[in-house]
């Protein structure tokens, strides 16, 4: 992985110095809070429902496991013994002390990590696909650009004050999104043209919240050199044209929609025309450069996993079996696999992983990962590089650990927002919604006859719960006071990206895991057959089957209507 | 008044004019730019030193004779504003402009330095900010990745 | 004594960001059953807009809520405040440190 130079490490000193400063300059009195808010924004730092929250950068989801060993340590001596793991892959802490974070960014700068941009309007923590660098189907590894934008992003003085949050993806995988690409303000997709030439496709007005909308190709093919030329252009239009009068429609998916994809292209190329200087190319040196730190490690030579996958998923070992089924994802390398680590269980928060735990992943990284954790953006880990021999005995350590589920991808791996018990934007909670369907559902045949299907829990019209593209979506409202939830089908992230639609009038709390409940029940009753997917199902035979099983009881309409607009 | 100009305090040489308000005989007025746009001539051939307020929903384009300026004050009319962040690169990149830049309105020390990197240079705090502790915000973050008004370079040509 | 409708001023410690509800005496404490109660709305307004000008150092962001107030507790009318009083419904760490049940 990227390792700083003393460049990149004396910049992440400076800025906790600095925040050192701003902090004391808050306690003091001498900045009022609004003056503060921006600045603590751009250090990561909310002030949330019952107390600052403090989120971590992890860029493209990559980490070390000394930087596990450390979140670890801040965990414990600073919070109360956990951490959160995030829908953008990054890590958060919900109850730090305003006096104690200049000291937690210390002991982050340490490890060469960081909390900036992490919020506020700026250019937030550059995503990617968390199979990179070892997906089969991979054209070529996004990290390097990742950290090449990572670093162009990081206080970007032109651009640190946006009309409103910026995020971009980018994947290697043409042939697969999992980096959600179309949902970012920018996506990007690593492809090739008709002369075999590596470029970038650049999509822009992507994002969910209040008004989801799919990205726009503006850029069929950038020659990877002008990468950073062209996003300097796209942002310039946006800072200069974006709207700030009214901050639900200040994302560049609305400046984008109101002036049209042509002309918004317009903008960007003329600025581009007139800016890209030779000095803003990227050179091959410098793209060489970073991606030598991405180089595979020293993997041994092995056969081919799939006897040995198809042995022991068959083999008496039935919880095994299921795990290395549904958590066990295919290498580019023979002999080796990738594992996810549920993060998703009865009785916890998901994402929610305690200290002692991250000390555990940290070690089961180091014997069987070459050290690498990635965190996904389905607030899963993932241990990228495991010998497929070793599954059986890393399997039976992570059941130890309390991090053995195998449902990933299933119904129980739901996406959740931290929601109005955390969330002082909420509208209602997500995590009990996710708690209740981790117990109900948490029988391994029935996830395995419904099959994939994506849950994804947003506390309100923010979206980080992504509840626009989960197969079954799932947002909070507020009426009068008191939480109510929609319920939405039909969502997708991926290549075939589509958003969720409302089924019916919103639910009470009592009642939306039954609604969840009785639409599955319903699909197992429609589908074609064992193998048409949740998704495929709703697509192919529409709204109405699943209207009427959660909506046609008669009872169940009455607990409706109170909760109806 | 004192303001921050090159990075130390001096007092100000400019005089803010409002509009409606009368022109001062001689001396260095900063108009708005309604006032620039409607009385260029007589206010470029009158005073050999003029500067032009523009408000930050305005583009370079529409500051005519820019090149006659001796200052254009961009406006921040809240310390969120982002705008004039990106004019001023635009003045200084793409059209050239060597006068003051100077920042006024809700200008607060810890955008200073981004400031300076986009081609600022003179700096009209918030009142009742203090200028002397302002000035440590030039000595923080003095490392930087990106091609900006201060360094055409960006890391990667400086590594 | 039916619960009838009152105001609360409420707003975050800027040290740690815990619930700061304001007292009768215009100090701050951290318990909503403390708070002082206002008949008014308006009265509150005045009593946050006085605390930005006032309490900067000590506290961030004060508004007004609305509470039932009844002889043996005051509660929050909305969900979000209810739950702001009280903290978290749902487990706020891992039962196990990591280790199997
Ligand atoms: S979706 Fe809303 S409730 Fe959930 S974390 Fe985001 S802002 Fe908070």
């Amino acid at each position: 992985m990227y390792q700083y130079d003393d460049h990149d490490r004396r910049i992440i000193i400076e800025r906790a110095q600095q925040f050192r400063g701003q902090v004391a300059r808050r306690l003091s009195g001498e900045i009022t809070e609004e003056e503060f808010k921006p600045l603590r924004l751009q250090n990561g730092l909310y002030m949330q429902l019952h107390a600052y929250m403090l989120r971590v950068a992890i860029p493209y989801g990559l980490l070390s496991s000394t930087q596990v060993r450390r979140l670890a340590d801040i965990a414990r001596k600073y919070d109360r013994g956990y951490a959160h793991l995030t829908t953008r892959q990054n890590i958060q802490y919900n109850w730090p002390k305003l006096g104690d974070v200049p000291s937690i960014l210390d002991d982050l700068a340490d490890v060469e990590m960081h909390a900036v941009q992490t919020s506020g309007n700026c250019v937030r923590n550059i995503t990617s696909d968390p199979f990179a660098g070892i997906a089969p189907d991979e054209l070529e590894d996004p990290r390097p650009y990742c950290e090449i934008m990572r670093q162009w992003s990081t206080f970007h003085p032109e651009f640190a004050n946006l009309p409103r949050k910026f995020k971009i993806a980018v994947t290697g995988t043409p042939g697969e999104d999992r980096a959600a690409v179309r949902f970012h303000d920018i996506g990007i997709r690593i492809v090739e043209n008709a002369a075999k030439e590596r470029g970038f496709e650049v999509l822009v007005g992507g994002g969910m919240g209040r008004t989801p909308h799919i990205g726009a190709v503006i850029r069929e093919f950038l020659p990877k050199r002008h990468l950073l030329s062209y996003m300097e252009s796209i942002l310039r239009v946006y800072n200069l044209h974006g709207r700030r009068d009214n901050k639900f429609k200040a994302r560049i998916k609305i400046l984008v929609v109101a002036l049209g994809v042509e002309e918004f292209r317009r903008r960007v190329e003329e600025d581009w025309e007139a800016t890209k200087t030779p000095e803003l190319e990227l050179p091959d040196a410098e793209v060489a450069r970073v991606t030598k730190f991405f180089a595979p490690p020293a993997y041994e030579k092995l056969p081919a996993s799939a006897d040995q996958l198809t042995a022991l998923s068959l083999g008496r070992d039935r919880e095994l079996g299921n795990w290395i089924k549904n958590n066990v994802v295919g290498h580019k390398v023979p002999g080796y696999s990738a594992v996810v680590i549920s993060v998703k269980m009865p009785g916890v928060p998901p994402g929610d992983v305690s200290d002692t735990q991250l000390d555990a992943i940290a070690g089961v990284a180091d014997r069987y990962s070459f050290g690498h954790v990635v965190v996904t953006h389905t607030q899963n880990l993932v241990l990228p590089d495991v010998k497929t021999s070793d599954l059986a005995k890393l399997h039976a350590e992570l059941v130890e650990l309390d991090l053995g589920k195998a449902n990933v991808g299933k119904l129980t791996d739901v996406i959740t927002c931290p929601g109005l018990d955390y969330c002082d934007l909420a509208n209602a909670r997500s995590i009990p919604l996710s708690l209740e369907i981790a117990e109900r559902f948490d029988r391994i045949d029935y996830l395995n006859d419904v099959g994939d299907v994506s849950i994804k829990i947003s506390g309100c019209i923010n979206a980080c719960g992504h509840h626009h593209v989960g197969n079954i979506g799932i947002l909070g409202i507020d009426k009068r006071g008191e939480e109510f939830y929609q319920l939405m089908l039909g969502g997708s992230p991926g290549n075939d990206a589509s958003i969720g639609k409302i089924l019916g009038a919103a639910l009470p709390q009592d009642a939306i895991v039954d609604a969840v409940e009785k639409v599955l029940d319903r699909y197992l009753v429609v589908r074609e057959s064992a193998d048409e997917r949740f998704l495929d199902t709703v697509r192919r035979v529409g709204f109405e089957p699943f209207r009427q099983a959660v909506y046609g009881d008669a009872l169940f309409g009455a607990a409706a209507e109170k909760g109806a607009e | 008044m004192q303001i921050i100009r090159k990075r130390e305090i001096t007092e100000d040489d400019f005089v803010h004019v409002p509009d409606g308000a009368p022109l001062p005989e001689g001396g260095k007025p900063i108009v708005t730019l309604a006032r620039y746009t409607a009385e260029r001539d007589a206010l470029l051939a009158r005073y050999s030193a003029l500067g032009v307020r523009v408000p930050p929903d305005k583009l370079p384009s529409d500051i005519p004779d820019l090149a006659r300026l001796a200052l254009v004050a961009l406006e921040f009319p809240k310390f969120t504003e982002g705008r004039p962040y990106s004019i001023a690169r635009q003045l200084r990149d793409r059209h050239g402009f060597e006068g003051e830049l100077r920042a006024v309105g809700w200008v607060l020390r810890d955008q200073l330095r981004y400031m300076e990197r986009c081609g600022f240079d003179a700096f009209e705090l918030k009142p009742g900010k203090p200028l002397e502790s302002a000035l440590e915000a030039f000595g923080e973050l003095q490392l930087t990745y990106q091609a900006a008004a201060d360094d055409p370079r960006p890391i990667y040509r400086r590594r | 004594m039916p619960p009838a409708t009152h105001w609360v001023v409420t707003a975050s410690f800027t040290d740690d960001g815990s619930n700061a509800y304001r007292r009768a005496d215009g100090t701050w404490s951290r318990a909503l059953a403390e708070a002082g109660l206002l008949t008014e709305e308006a009265t509150g307004k005045v009593h946050a807009a006085q605390a930005v000008a006032d309490e900067q150092r000590l506290i961030s962001d004060p508004y007004v809520i609305e509470v039932h107030a009844s002889d043996s507790k005051v509660e929050a009318l909305s969900a979000r405040e209810r739950i702001r009083a009280t903290g978290p419904t749902v487990p706020i760490r891992r039962p196990d440190s990591g280790l199997r049940r």
